[in-house]
């Protein structure tokens, strides 16, 4: 890979040992994946998250070897001109009443938090930063983690960004650059499988099931899908948020929706897909059921928000709960962003989400927190994929006012 | 009485490994479908479902899935329960940066298809300096011995 003299001057060590390290992992990660050179970043988000139960079990030594990483790079101050943002993932700053939110991982988590606002970052809090301002430009360099974030800013806003790790994104943020290859690139942002769309999608969670049978099928590829409307943000979130869970997809195209896919042929670059399948009613209903692993009608957790919740979607479920109440026995979790929780608790939202019993779940989510639950109900593709291994749990994926419903009778009464 | 197979591959990720095989043509995620402390896979459903990763040499499609894939590698790699090395069939970004922050050897692009030639419980050396897999047939059961 060719090197400025100032990007080779921080390889060699000109502005310390950390950031040389920085420097390294990225020409090195760039020379695998085929980059000729290192271009800078205006917007990174980075995790930034003390492993809490994850690492359940895991030796001290490990623990402090991998927060002590942490806080070493939040030692460093982010690139001048470079947004850069950080969010948590595996527990809540609240002081929240459940056994699974350990005071003493909070304080580690907010130790790394406050580093990294010294540091110059900015804290979302969320897996979801674009519903909390961090919204980059079309063509824009960004170094994003968070692998539903990734396809959503790649194929709905149109900015640049591969998938990052931790340690690329944190190393991005420090130095301003990254390697050039994948997706910044237009050659490599051509779709590869067709996917042609006759289901009737009616809501979030449809696209999420769209994305989860894209997703298996595109594997690292860039999926093209025809014959949709244009989806609205919460229906591109789920989609995004499915493709990067069933795949590694770091873009789609929606044509007439993705910023550069006015048209089928412009998706693909004016070449035939290498691929193409069919996305039919049949295909809807099956993805749905090729996710629900529950027995019977007993639940006991319904989990709403995953990628956070928008504020489109906290409206809703607060006018499905308004004057209503959960059942006895079902927690009801809504996941969002702080800062659209504020919004929420100014609106009153909140109010009418906690009158029915519901809890409001910022900064992570149930699944990430490893809340024990037997059977779950979601309207998240990716909640309830990784709900099966991560809890252990039996899940049931559906459209929103079918899981409301669940959560206010205590068991599952279908989807319609 | 054991042949070895000797396949040219193209090194992505420096370096040398060697352990019995971890075998599926599939993709998968190590945040969320692997859990670092025993080293097992727990997506429920997937073909590796409860076989441990420790010390193996795995062999699949890709890595997908999470963007705490490499930092869920790493936790792995403090435990002592990581893959020693990868061989995948195409390159996932996470796996390589993961790959290069825990100086784990990747190969890809091996002359014949890995999971014809491959089978779990066989002893796998991956030297992707030299961009060479051998392969020494395991004489024992197949698959699942190592689950």
């Amino acid at each position: 890979m060719e090197l400025t003299a100032e990007q080779r001057a921080v390889l060699e060590g000109a502005r310390g040992p950390y950031l040389a390290q920085c420097m390294r992992w990225l020409v090195e990660w760039g020379e695998v994946m085929g980059a000729r050179r290192l271009v800078p970043v205006t917007n990174t988000h980075v995790l930034l998250p003390v492993p809490n139960l994850m690492a359940r079990g895991a030796s001290p030594r490990t623990i402090e070897a991998y927060v002590g990483g942490l806080k070493e790079a939040c030692r460093h101050r982010t690139a001048p001109g470079c947004c850069c943002t950080v969010h948590t993932l595996f527990l809540t700053m609240d002081d929240l009443d459940v056994p699974e939110n350990d005071p003493e991982e909070v304080r580690r988590q907010k130790e790394v938090s406050d580093l990294a606002t010294a540091a110059g970052f900015i804290n979302t809090f969320t897996c979801a930063p674009y519903l909390v301002g961090n919204v980059p430009l079309q063509g824009e360099i960004c170094a994003w983690t968070e692998s539903s974030a990734v396809v959503y800013a790649n194929s709905i806003l149109g900015a640049r960004t591969t998938r990052h790790g931790n340690e690329s994104a944190m190393a991005a943020s420090l130095v301003g650059v990254v390697p050039e290859f994948g997706v910044l690139l237009d050659e490599n942002r051509k779709g590869t499988l067709r996917v042609e769309v006759s289901a009737c999608l009616n809501s979030p969670t449809d696209w999420g099931a769209l994305g989860y049978f894209a997703g298996k099928l595109a594997g690292l590829g860039i999926p093209v899908f025809h014959g949709v409307r244009r989806p609205t943000q919460d229906e591109a979130k789920q989609l995004s948020a499915a493709l990067a869970t069933s795949g590694g997809v770091s873009m789609c195209h929606i044509v007439g929706a993705t910023p550069e896919a006015p048209t089928l042929a412009a998706a693909f670059h004016g070449e035939a897909p290498e691929k193409f399948v069919s996305f039919t009613d049949d295909t809807l209903r099956d993805t749905y059921a090729s996710l629900r692993n529950h027995t019977g009608a007993e639940i006991d957790a319904v989990i709403l928000g995953c990628p956070h919740a928008s504020l489109q979607e906290l409206a809703e479920y607060a006018a499905l709960l308004k004057g209503r109440r959960v059942a006895e026995g079902v927690r009801l979790w809504v996941d969002t962003a702080r800062g659209l929780r504020a919004y929420a608790d100014q609106i009153g939202y909140t109010a009418v989400i906690e009158d029915a019993g519901g809890r409001i779940l910022c900064d992570t989510c149930p699944t990430n927190m490893r809340m024990p639950a037997r059977r779950i109900v979601t309207n998240g593709f990716k909640q309830a994929h990784y709900a099966r291994g991560m809890v252990g749990a039996e899940v049931v994926v559906a459209q929103t006012p079918a899981c409301v419903r669940a959560a206010l009778a205590g068991r599952w009464l279908g989807d319609e | 009485m054991s042949e070895t197979l000797e396949l040219m591959a193209r090194g992505v990720v420096k370096g040398r490994a060697a352990g019995p095989a971890l075998v599926a043509d599939a993709t998968l995620s190590f945040w969320g479908e692997v859990d670092p402390v025993t080293g097992r896979v727990i997506a429920v459903g997937h073909p590796l479902e409860g076989a441990s990763l420790k010390g193996r040499v795995l062999v699949i499609r890709s890595t997908k899935g999470s963007s705490a894939t490499p930092m869920v590698l790493n936790l792995a790699q403090l435990e002592g329960t990581a893959p020693v090395a990868f061989v995948n069939v195409e390159v996932d970004s996470l796996a390589a940066l993961g790959c290069i922050v825990n100086r784990i050897p990747m190969v890809t692009d091996l002359e014949r298809d890995p999971f014809e030639c491959i089978r779990t419980g066989d002893h796998v050396e991956v030297d992707a300096d030299a961009g060479v897999v051998r392969v020494r047939r395991f004489a024992g059961p197949a698959a699942g011995a190592l689950h």
